[in-house]
């Protein structure tokens, strides 16, 4: 037997879902959990682009995210500063690219990502 | 005892209303995210390739004008809203590209344009197989060579649009998406490669308009400013005078010089694409406009699409990957043609050179 305390919590919470999806589907966007890693993580975001076994910082984080985008995975894979790699392929000769948390938490948001 | 009873049964009524109320908003939910409400334009009528541009609707004619990224999750909404093109992203093996591209295509009346970035050292077929690198090309020959096995492998795929030659001059962050050399070199190593690539049925372009692109940015700021002079504008007119560059995309540095964006980026410039414009009857595409440095310029989405499409490009890259946005960027622009913001001849013109260039006579 369900006590009438617990039903009325299961309703109370039901009211806020419904007020949620009701929300969603009017189009308000709701702050992920990502863009709230990304503004508690005080780092600064960093991209490379890797070629050939060279990693050259890229600052315009946007083309990097479309760039990171384009790939086929990105998965964890620490080295110094990063802490992701994004690959479309193996070998030295194809294009990497390799981004920090932060980065990776702000190409997250992207629409396209 | 029987008042909490009551209260109780009174509880259970409440939490099956709300339970069908979160389920039945969940589905809605869903069906909107999926861009199944977007209604579905008729088929247009396309008899011996020709399509008669008053046969069309405005919302097909800006749909023909926006490329998007062809994820098979967003099937059903790309093909009822008729758009022009879909661009593909990395993949592991052919047979995944080729279903994708056959399943889009299939009972398109117009079909799409299927875009890849294999350019430079850039290539969406990383897992299938390695192309040289541009920085590696030394002569004309290899240039054309290039050109005919990457334009083979793509037609053999079903592509039909590359995102190639990239014509900057100085590439300081891959170090090989550019062709080595000075201007003329490079302009010649493009024209040949080009060549090459069109001769498989595959369209190429020349990237990105005005030039200095790949620089190291300055990380304060949004947008890359640059000065632009003779030699980075070169190679464009080069390609153009030669005539055989199909498409050109715009990027978004706002640039002064010998070519001025009156500061804005270029792709809203409509100063800028005029003057491309000139001497020039292809594609002129824009660079993906989801780049922050674009959209800082304007308080809402909606203005920028706005500005992207009042400037004048032909084909919008709007990688977003939500389908009821993109449908409401077309309904953006349709309203502003309804207002006489944008021209319906502009519209007109713009559907036209896309659909010359699918191969259709446009009557």
């Amino acid at each position: 037997m369900v006590s009438e305390k617990i039903w009325f919590i299961i309703n109370v919470s039901l009211g806020l879902l419904t007020v949620l999806l009701a929300l969603t589907l009017a189009g308000l966007q709701l702050p992920t959990l990502g863009q709230a890693q990304y503004y508690f993580d005080k780092e600064e975001p960093l991209c490379g682009v890797d070629w050939k076994g060279e990693i050259t910082p890229m600052q315009d984080l946007d083309r990097c995210c479309l760039q990171a985008r384009e790939q086929l995975e990105c998965h964890r894979e620490t080295d110094n500063d990063f802490d992701w790699l994004c690959q479309g392929g193996t070998g030295s000769a194809v294009v990497k690219y390799r981004l920090n948390n932060k980065a990776y938490n702000y190409c997250g948001q992207q629409p396209y990502w | 005892m029987k008042k909490k009873e009551v209260s109780s049964g009174k509880q259970k009524k409440v939490f099956y209303v709300l339970l069908a109320i979160v389920i039945f908003l969940s589905v809605l939910n869903v069906v909107k995210a999926r861009g199944l409400l977007i209604p579905a334009q008729h088929p247009v009528d396309v008899k011996n390739k020709v399509v008669h541009l008053d046969q069309m609707t405005l919302e097909q004619k800006i749909g023909q004008m926006v490329i998007v990224v062809g994820d098979k999750e967003n099937y059903w909404p790309w093909k009822n809203m008729q758009l022009g093109g879909i661009h593909l992203f990395s993949r592991q093996n052919e047979n995944i590209f080729t279903n994708t591209i056959t399943d889009f295509q299939y009972q398109m009346p117009i079909p799409f344009f299927v875009t890849a970035d294999l350019e430079g050292c850039i290539s969406p077929f990383g897992f299938i197989r390695q192309f040289t690198s541009a920085s590696e090309i030394n002569t004309t020959d290899e240039a054309f060579a290039k050109g005919v096995d990457e334009g083979a492998f793509l037609h053999r795929l079903g592509f039909n649009l590359d995102f190639a030659p990239v014509v900057d001059l100085k590439d300081d962050i891959w170090k090989c998406r550019s062709f080595p050399g000075d201007e003329e070199k490079i302009s010649e190593l493009a024209q040949a490669y080009l060549s090459g690539l069109q001769t498989q049925g595959v369209l190429g372009t020349a990237k990105h308009y005005p030039g200095k692109t790949l620089i190291v940015k300055d990380p304060h700021k949004y947008v890359v400013s640059a000065e632009i002079g003779r030699k980075d504008i070169f190679p464009y007119r080069y390609l153009k005078e030669k005539g055989e560059v199909k498409a050109i995309m715009v990027s978004h540095v706002i640039t002064s010089g010998e070519i001025s964006s009156e500061r804005v980026p270029s792709v809203v410039s409509k100063k800028l694409i005029d003057e491309l414009r000139q001497n020039f009857s292809g594609l002129i595409i824009t660079d993906e406009i989801h780049m922050l440095g674009l959209q800082k310029f304007y308080g809402s989405l909606d203005e920028m699409y706005l500005a992207v499409f009042k400037a004048g490009s032909d084909v919008v890259l709007d990688f977003d990957k939500d389908p009821t946005e993109i449908y409401h960027m077309i309904q953006v622009i349709k309203a502003a043609v309804e207002r006489g913001e944008i021209s319906q001849d502009q519209i007109d013109a713009s559907v036209t050179r896309i659909l010359k260039a699918k191969g259709f006579t446009v009557a």
